[in-house]
């Protein structure tokens, strides 16, 4: 036997408690993953690098304002713009709420020389251009929903008073999101009789020339009736998702509130577990173990007992991530669910700061206690 | 009679619990000599046990000096003693004492993992050790899978095997059947007579105490005088 054989000899000692201990660990600290993830997630838009060629321009005012359609001729012109397309967020529904994807009115010629990074069939890219009621669709979604390129899907109009009857005519794949649908502007114009706009989509022909294009096209459309505003793709989705600002605070205060409860849970089980061993903790002093080697048996136990939890949590929650399909299980919410080595880290770093603090009381208590304490313990 | 091993000089150990006095040992000296069997006796509360916490160092004096192999003892800081007890001092409980998830050679082991023998080595002792006490047939065995007897003998070994300066012993045999007990009570004699090991056995039964070379009878703290 060695010194760590000692050790995990104590740990097993009561294998129940233990089992309990350490996947209420373990629990927690999946909990503490997943909401990590998800606020990662949330929080961190991603783009692609040829996205970072690209603009966004809205009503200055809020999303939810939309610009006249007439913009698009005078957006084109402005130098360096290479490309404009047309990007109105329809939000309709496919079948019911819970299938929710996004879908967006565009420029079917324009589209993909803007959204250059993602990957089609040329036959099918010219197809859809040819139908006015065509749509491109990405291939999570295709296969989320078993889709098969000539059906036909409705979508029933939330914002728009218009329900629209698509015909697929191809997939698109790569890029960030695999998930999105395209269809033709004109069709939701002819559906709906309103000839509004959501954003534009610029590609500019080169990174020098984003801050000019901003500059001109704000000053261009700023007396007019819809001021607009101009942003990188990055920064318009770091606006759209500065919306979740309360729900980061929200999951942020949960977070702390389970590694807390955790923390208690861990600190009864040590504090139960090194009592009951009170007597024999006094026989190994009287053995000759020192206040020091006494706290490091404790420590060492609440360590590993805290660590192996951290890693059955936080290390399975990264295998079930890998595993596990979160688009279609969050229902399109999270277009991506990876749990990073660093919110692994995180999570196994608090799982260690749980099996130090959790042991600190009861093992300073034990360490200060005199041999004849505990000798007179019962068992 | 060389230089004592055990020097204890007006040794008293007072007990306050506010106004009240508890006075455990008063002014006691007595010396133990190298290869002694010594039985510490007497009625109950008459601070026995005290007298023998304090020769190995778990207790300290009020008053007086204990000094055991050139060293005062109640001088030695916490950490000083623990290390003080690991080489100076074998423990045998009354209640054995075992660590009950460990096996006999593993409980007899414990007090080696603070040295810096190899494994090979440690085996080699605790296995020397065992044999000696007669329960080396046992040494995979759980404390709770060995009768009284023979857990109290895997407690011996387990106070031998450092080969410490003095075996203490408080009431080796109080949790023993007649037969167990006199056959503790040999190996330690044994102990003494064959291996030269210095004993002090506290018990408040004759008997026992017939086994040792040396009787010491305390009485409300106080030595008597021996006989
Ligand atoms: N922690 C303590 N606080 C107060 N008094 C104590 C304490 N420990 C021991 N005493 C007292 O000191 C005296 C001597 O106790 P000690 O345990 O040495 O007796 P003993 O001879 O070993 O008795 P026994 O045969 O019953 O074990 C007793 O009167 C006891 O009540
Ligand atoms: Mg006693």
């Amino acid at each position: 036997m060695t010194i760590p054989g000692f050790i995990f000899r104590n740990a097993l000692r009561n294998k129940r408690r233990l089992t309990l201990t350490v996947l209420s660990v373990a629990l927690s600290l999946f909990l503490f993953t997943v909401l990590q993830t998800a606020l990662r997630e949330m929080s961190q838009p991603q783009l692609s690098e040829q996205s970072a060629l690209r603009l966004i321009v809205r009503h200055k005012v809020s999303l939810a304002n939309v610009l006249p359609s007439k913009y698009q001729s005078r957006i084109a012109r402005v130098p360096g713009v290479k490309r404009v397309s047309r990007l109105t967020w329809f939000g309709g529904i496919y079948i019911d709420g819970g299938n929710f994807f996004a879908q967006f009115a565009c420029d079917a010629d324009a589209l993909f020389d803007i959204l250059t990074e993602v990957t089609t069939n040329p036959d099918q890219v010219a197809a859809f251009k040819k139908e006015k009621t065509a749509c491109m669709v990405g291939i999570k979604t295709m296969n989320r929903f078993g889709w098969k390129i000539g059906q036909k899907i409705t979508l029933r109009g939330t914002i728009y008073p218009a329900d629209l009857e698509l015909t697929i005519r191809g997939v698109y794949s790569g890029g960030i999101d695999e998930t999105n649908l395209f269809f033709h502007h004109e069709y939701l114009d002819e559906a709906t009789g309103w000839h509004v706009v959501g954003c534009y989509w610029i590609q500019t022909a080169n990174a020098d020339a984003i801050p000019d294009v901003i500059r001109r096209v704000d000053a261009m459309f700023s007396s007019s009736s819809a001021e607009t505003k101009t942003e990188t793709e990055r920064a318009f989705q770091l606006t759209f998702l500065s919306w979740f600002g309360n729900i980061k605070l929200l999951i942020g205060s949960i977070c702390t509130v389970i590694v807390f409860t955790m923390m208690l849970v861990t600190a009864s089980t040590m504090s139960m577990a090194i009592r009951e061993r009170t007597r024999e903790i006094a026989v190994l002093k009287a053995l000759g173990y020192n206040g020091r080697q006494i706290f490091g048996l404790i420590l060492a136990e609440s360590f590993g007992l805290a660590l192996a939890g951290g890693l059955i949590g936080c290390v399975g929650t990264r295998f079930l991530a890998q595993n596990v399909d979160m688009y279609v299980l969050s229902h399109g919410f999270f277009v991506r669910f990876e749990v990073t080595p660093h919110i692994v880290a995180a999570g196994l770093l608090i799982a260690a700061a749980m099996g130090v603090v959790s042991c600190l009381a009861p093992a300073i208590a034990s360490v200060r206690a005199s041999v004849l304490d505990g000798l007179r313990e019962l068992d | 009679m060389d230089q004592p091993i055990v020097q204890i000089r007006e040794l008293s150990k007072v007990y306050r619990h506010g106004d009240i006095e508890v006075v455990a040992l008063n002014s006691v000296s007595l010396d133990i000599g190298r290869g002694e069997f010594v039985a510490l006796m007497g009625p109950s509360g008459s601070g026995k046990s005290t007298l023998l916490h304090i020769i190995a160092g778990i207790d300290r004096p009020t008053a007086g000096r204990c000094v055991v192999e050139g060293t005062e003892v109640g001088d030695l800081s916490e950490t000083e003693l623990a290390a003080w007890r690991k080489q100076h001092v074998g423990f045998v409980f009354q209640t054995f004492n075992l660590i009950p998830v460990l096996t006999a050679f593993e409980n007899v082991e414990l007090p080696l993992l603070l040295t810096g023998l190899s494994a090979r080595e440690r085996r080699d002792h605790v296995e020397a050790a065992l044999e000696l006490v007669g329960v080396a047939d046992r040494m995979k065995h759980l404390p709770r899978q060995l009768s009284g007897g023979q857990e109290q003998r895997v407690a011996i070994a387990r106070a031998l095997v450092t080969d410490p300066t003095l075996l203490v012993a408080d009431e080796p045999t109080g949790n023993l059947d007649a037969h167990s007990a006199a056959d503790v009570l040999v190996l330690l004699q044994t102990l003494n007579r064959a291996a030269g090991k210095t004993v002090i056995m506290v018990t408040h039964d004759p008997k026992a105490a017939a086994y040792a070379r040396r009787m010491v009878h305390l009485e409300k703290g106080e030595l008597l005088n021996e006989k």
